[in-house]
């Protein structure tokens, strides 16, 4: 297996060799259309419920420029938490041998940040808010080192899926492809370090720590899984979308059979690392 | 919905049907939710979005303060009680 100095080499060439400056890459028109495709119909949040089937082609294409939105917010607010507690590993004693690399995933995060903002802003004049909070408490040795990376990793994971398919959909507005396929470019280094360095982590700290840790951490990440989930279902995004009783909405469609089995099917395919060094089971993320 | 025992009530509900198993009998106005484990960090998204639905309003996760969540009186006065976060 790839030692992780060695990984780190390689994306860092990687990363020097396949520059992209999103800055001229992109085509940005004044303004779009809001009667074509954004998000993939397959990957909007109702899709699959009897609301979605029930609305015009119209109406669904609407929808998706909100989702589409939501979608960009949501990857600007995970990036954010991304560069702030990636910027605070810089340098310090046991990141020495991954900090060639963060200087890069920072750089990276901060130019998605720049298109993600751009499109909301220019197009829908917002960037929807963010509903987290984090409440402080105390970790065990390397618990909240690992927290951090696992956590970036499940969100980067979960992104990825959306950003795979939507930069294949030809149906999708150009603008919104393009989106998709240079995020997925570069998040797929981001990926693969994410992958190893959790694994590292782990097979370090996992050892050393008593069992209620290892329930606190499965359960912690069980459920950022799942609340990282729940936010691709935004009122705000069915009210801006002309769709009534939004918070009703919400609960109902993530109560619905179909869409429950997309979540288990999903996060059970981001979790595939913590599943594999046996952190997490399938049976958690039913 | 405005009457001040209702959305308390409310609150009490939605608290006790996230935990999953404590009774809304378990839950006094200032039992503390996060200290004593009933909600977890990650669960205060989904109180977010239900106070906005009580609240008929958005909530400016900018400006909320620290100890805001900290029980039921502290949702009642910072998101209820005129006093909005």
């Amino acid at each position: 297996m790839t030692t992780l100095p060695e990984l780190t080499e390689r994306l860092c060439r990687i990363s020097r060799e396949h520059f992209i400056d999103p800055f001229s890459r992109l085509e940005w028109p004044e303004t779009l259309d809001r009667d074509q495709w954004f998000m993939s119909p397959e990957l909007i949040s109702l899709h699959g419920t009897e609301h979605f089937d029930s609305m015009s082609e119209e109406q669904q294409q609407l929808l998706s420029f909100f989702e589409i939105v939501n979608f960009f917010s949501i990857n600007i607010h995970g990036e954010r938490m991304l560069i702030e507690g990636l910027a605070k590993r810089l340098y310090r004693k046991h990141t020495e041998v991954v900090s060639p690399y963060l200087h890069h995933f920072l750089d990276e995060e901060n130019k998605h940040m720049f298109y993600f903002g751009r499109f909301c802003n220019q197009y829908a004049g917002k960037v929807y808010a963010e509903k987290k909070l984090t409440v402080e408490r105390e970790y065990a040795e390397g618990e909240e080192e690992f927290l951090f990376f696992a956590r970036a990793m499940l969100f980067e994971e979960m992104v990825d899926v959306y950003n795979r398919r939507m930069a294949k959909d030809q149906q999708l507005v150009p603008l919104s492809r393009e989106i998709n396929w240079l995020h997925h470019f570069e998040e797929a280094r981001h990926l693969a370090f994410g992958r190893r360095l959790v694994e590292e982590l782990y097979a370090t700290h996992g050892a050393g720590w008593p069992d209620n840790v290892r329930r606190r951490i499965t359960d912690e990440l069980v459920q950022f899984l799942e609340a990282t989930w729940k936010e691709f279902f935004n009122p705000e995004v069915y009210k801006d979308a002309g769709l009534p009783d939004a918070y009703a909405l919400r609960r109902e469609v993530l109560a619905d059979e179909s869409v429950a089995a997309r979540r288990i099917a999903l996060c059970t395919r981001c979790a595939r690392t913590l599943l594999k060094v046996g952190l997490l089971s399938e049976e958690c993320i039913q | 919905m405005s009457n001040e025992a209702g959305i308390r009530d409310a609150l009490r509900q939605w608290i006790a049907d996230t935990n999953g198993k404590a009774g809304t009998t378990d839950l006094a106005d200032d039992t503390p939710l996060f200290r004593n484990g009933i909600l977890k960090s990650v669960q205060v998204s989904d109180l977010i979005l239900y106070i906005e639905e009580l609240a008929e309003r958005a909530v400016d996760v900018e400006q909320i303060k620290p100890g805001v969540f900290r029980d039921i009186n502290s949702i009642y006065r910072n998101f209820f009680a005129g006093n909005h976060a």
